[in-house]
């Protein structure tokens, strides 16, 4: 299995490394009236919870007296991000992004011409996977309810989602809300600490990618069925990578721009401690425990 | 304003990015703050007359950061196919380390199964050859049975680092030259099955006046024999279009440090609080989107957000056009960066500066060193659109659509159109700028305009 797997690879990388002059790549087909059909649907969709939201705007204040005061332009973090590893970060940045080109795009490439419902059931199946850790992280949140809804999910998802393949909880009104190690570290106080490019996984903070690690090394501990340590592990675990590269909608340098490692820095760690922030507000919510409602739609951020 | 109206984007896989860089230079802040330093230039700035949100009111700005509401589309084609096509051009010069994923021109090319016209579409200002907004009018012309080749603006990095003999961008003729060979090229190495039966090209903002400046370089040397340009909202005068943006900056952001790192805790704070309202497990497009539309409220905040859109990508050309000039504003010429070193300094202080010192600092000594005959002015005067007006008064193969609150123009500007083009040229009452690409009306006069079939025509 290993060795098909690393030739498949060499031979895409070579592949990527051949053209000089010219090259050509196919993308999948855009389907404009499809698109435009959708962004009609979800124009209806926003201007819905928008009138939702002005509804509920003015009770909030009023339900939930524990709730945190806003957030304040004085609390918003410097526009400096602390990046100690710099240049290591850059160059990981750019490895990542040669080997995203080489590699990763033309895997995901190929894997987006298998047709959708395959893909989806791929989806399903590493996303029911991952299910598990978040059974044990919710539980280390003291968010026992959450894990609990997890571990429902993970049940309904392996029996009647046949393994997984399909998101039956779902469609029983127990939407997927993962949730990692990197939250249960921040709800244990651990802040995000310096920004760090993982290899091959991209952006992330010193405390994400702890949280990345741990939720390995919980899923290798466990090992399911023997799937991460058994003889399909390498093969599942590309399988799993090219879904979920096929899922983000991110081309590398797509901007042209020279500043984009800052960008993208910028962003990545702006995000997170804006989620950290919505992630402080619900356990302040939950104390005031008025608008459980906003628990059961929700869950915090998954990390990566 | 309806909530329904402001949620029109449509979905590309660009768009995404776009949207997160449009917030970004909202959270950022930048800053137009240089009035300290000492101006002793001798080269004064292009002069940018008129208002700083041109000719557009509060409808007009808000059409301009929303796009054409989702209501209103064209209708569609339902599929597209779609090749991503890199190619290494054979002057492209040694490409500098900051720049090492820009070495080869991407553009993106749909083609029909028969014979069929050709349509070159250029993207606007700093943008590549794949938005939304590009997204929509190859939509519209596959659709109309065109081939559809689009292409980033000059002023895009990729396009800069592969494409440029210059390096400098901005400058229309040399721009178009660029755009030209580039044309050249592509088409030369298209798929082999591709057929095509003519050749017409199109842009939008920046790139309509590129695509008539092509269009009329090629009427000269002959070489594709392009039939029609289309400009969609063009730029009459370039450099006081972007003077007026960098005043709507000044005015709608403010001057100074504190006035950015104000605006941008403001709108963390506003970004924060929403999030924490809303019931999102993760921060995606759609949460960007609706809070986006929550934190522009004023006519002030959308002003700021196209100023500050546009600071952004003149950030990257700046960037490019000091380093590949040599004159050593940001760039010490002699020690330029490598892969490793932080730009992050470097970024800030370009993020201070307008598009008037790129003009006396970067550009006019350039171009006034390459064009000994040339002044300031007349380097200013070469920007304007009139330098191939009576091409454009007399010959009916060129056509433009533009608004009659577009931010770019001015009410000289928008006359000196009508007189120029004549019933060549469709103004639409709304859009402001580029707030209606891909609306039905928009489109079905582009086709008609493509088809010849349009009042002003030649037979």
């Amino acid at each position: 299995m290993k060795p098909a797997v690393l030739l498949c690879l060499l031979s895409v990388a070579a592949g990527g490394c051949a053209s000089q002059g010219v090259s050509i790549r196919s993308l999948p087909s855009q389907h404009p009236a499809a698109d435009n059909a959708a962004a009609v649907e979800r124009a209806a969709g926003f201007a819905a919870a928008a009138v939702q939201a002005s509804g509920a705007a003015g009770e909030t204040g009023q339900d939930s007296p524990q709730a945190l005061p806003p957030v304040t332009p004085a609390d918003a973090p410097s526009m400096h991000t602390y990046d100690p590893w710099e240049r290591l970060n850059r160059f990981t940045y750019r490895f990542n992004a040669r080997f995203d080109e080489a590699v990763f795009l033309r895997l995901s490439d190929a894997y987006r011409r298998v047709p959708a419902p395959i893909r989806s059931g791929v989806h399903n199946f590493f996303g029911n996977l991952s299910e598990i850790d978040s059974v044990i992280n919710y539980a280390l949140q003291w968010r026992l309810r959450s894990s609990a809804r997890s571990l429902g999910r993970f049940v309904i998802n392996t029996t009647f989602g046949i393994g997984g393949l399909f998101d039956a909880a779902a469609k029983l009104k127990l939407p997927g809300a993962p949730t990692g190690l990197s939250t249960t570290l921040a709800r244990w106080g651990m802040h995000p600490g310096p920004y760090l490019v993982m290899p091959f996984l991209g952006p992330s903070t010193l405390r994400d990618g702890i949280g990345f690690l741990g939720d390995y090394g919980t899923s290798y501990g466990i090992d399911v069925a023997k799937l991460y340590r058994g003889n399909v592990s390498w093969g599942l675990g590309a399988l799993n990578a090219v879904d979920q590269r096929s899922n983000i909608n991110f081309r590398y340098y797509s901007t042209g721009s020279p500043f984009e490692y800052e960008n993208v820095r910028f962003l990545y760690v702006r995000k997170r401690l804006i989620e950290d922030e919505g992630l402080r507000a619900k356990d302040s919510n939950k104390g005031a425990s008025s608008t459980t409602q906003q628990e059961n739609a929700a869950e915090e951020p998954a990390g990566k | 304003m309806k909530a329904s109206d402001t949620f029109s984007a449509r979905e590309s896989r660009n768009q995404g990015w776009r949207v997160c860089l449009g917030l970004a230079a909202l959270l950022w802040g930048a800053a137009f703050a240089h009035g300290a330093e000492p101006s002793a230039q001798a080269i004064a700035p292009p002069p940018a007359p008129g208002p700083a949100a041109g000719l557009a009111d509060s409808a007009g700005l808000r059409a301009t950061v929303f796009g054409t509401s989702a209501q209103n589309l064209a209708p569609m084609p339902s599929t597209v196919p779609l090749v991503e096509i890199n190619i290494a051009l054979p002057w492209a010069r040694p490409v500098p380390d900051v720049f090492w994923f820009d070495r080869k021109l991407r553009v993106w090319f749909s083609a029909q199964a028969k014979p069929a016209p050709l349509a070159i579409v250029i993207s606007g200002t700093g943008s590549d050859g794949n938005t939304a907004k590009l997204s929509a009018l190859r939509g519209a012309l596959f659709g109309a049975g065109f081939h559809v080749l689009t292409m980033p603006s000059p002023t895009f990095p990729g396009f800069i680092v592969s494409a440029s003999s210059t390096g400098v961008a901005g400058d229309l003729m040399q721009d178009g030259h660029d755009l030209y060979a580039a044309m050249q090229q592509l088409i030369a190495r298209l798929p082999r099955k591709v057929r095509v039966t003519e050749i017409d090209v199109l842009g939008y903002s920046l790139g309509g006046a590129n695509a008539a400046i092509v269009k009329s370089i090629d009427a000269a040397e002959g070489k594709l024999k392009i039939h029609r340009a289309v400009m969609i909202d063009p730029p009459v005068s370039l450099f006081a279009s972007i003077g007026r943006l960098d005043k709507l900056f000044a005015i709608n952001i403010g001057t100074g440090d504190d006035a950015i790192e104000r605006l941008y805790r403001r709108l963390y704070a506003e970004l924060a609080n929403s999030y924490r309202a809303s019931d999102r497990v993760q921060i995606d497009r759609d949460f960007l989107l609706a809070a986006a539309a929550a934190a522009l409220k004023t006519d002030a905040e959308f002003s700021a957000a196209i100023a500050l859109t546009f600071r952004l990508d003149l950030v990257n050309v700046f960037y490019a056009g000091d380093l590949y000039a040599g004159t050593g504003v940001v760039v010490d010429p002699k020690h330029p960066p490598r892969v490793g070193d932080s730009l992050e300094e470097t970024q800030r202080i370009l993020r201070l500066k307008p598009f008037a010192e790129y003009f006396t600092k970067v550009f006019a000594p350039y171009y006034l060193k390459q064009r000994p005959n040339a002044t300031a002015a007349s380097l200013i005067a070469d920007n304007r659109l009139d330098i191939i007006g009576d091409t454009l008064r007399s010959d009916s193969d060129y056509y433009a659509q533009t608004n009659s609150d577009d931010v770019i123009l001015n009410a000289q500007e928008l006359a000196w159109l009508k007189d120029t083009l004549g019933s060549r040229l469709a103004v639409y009452d709304h859009g402001g700028h580029l707030g209606n690409i891909g609306e039905r009306q928009q489109v079905s006069d582009m086709l008609r305009m493509l088809a010849g079939n349009w009042p002003g025509a030649a037979k």
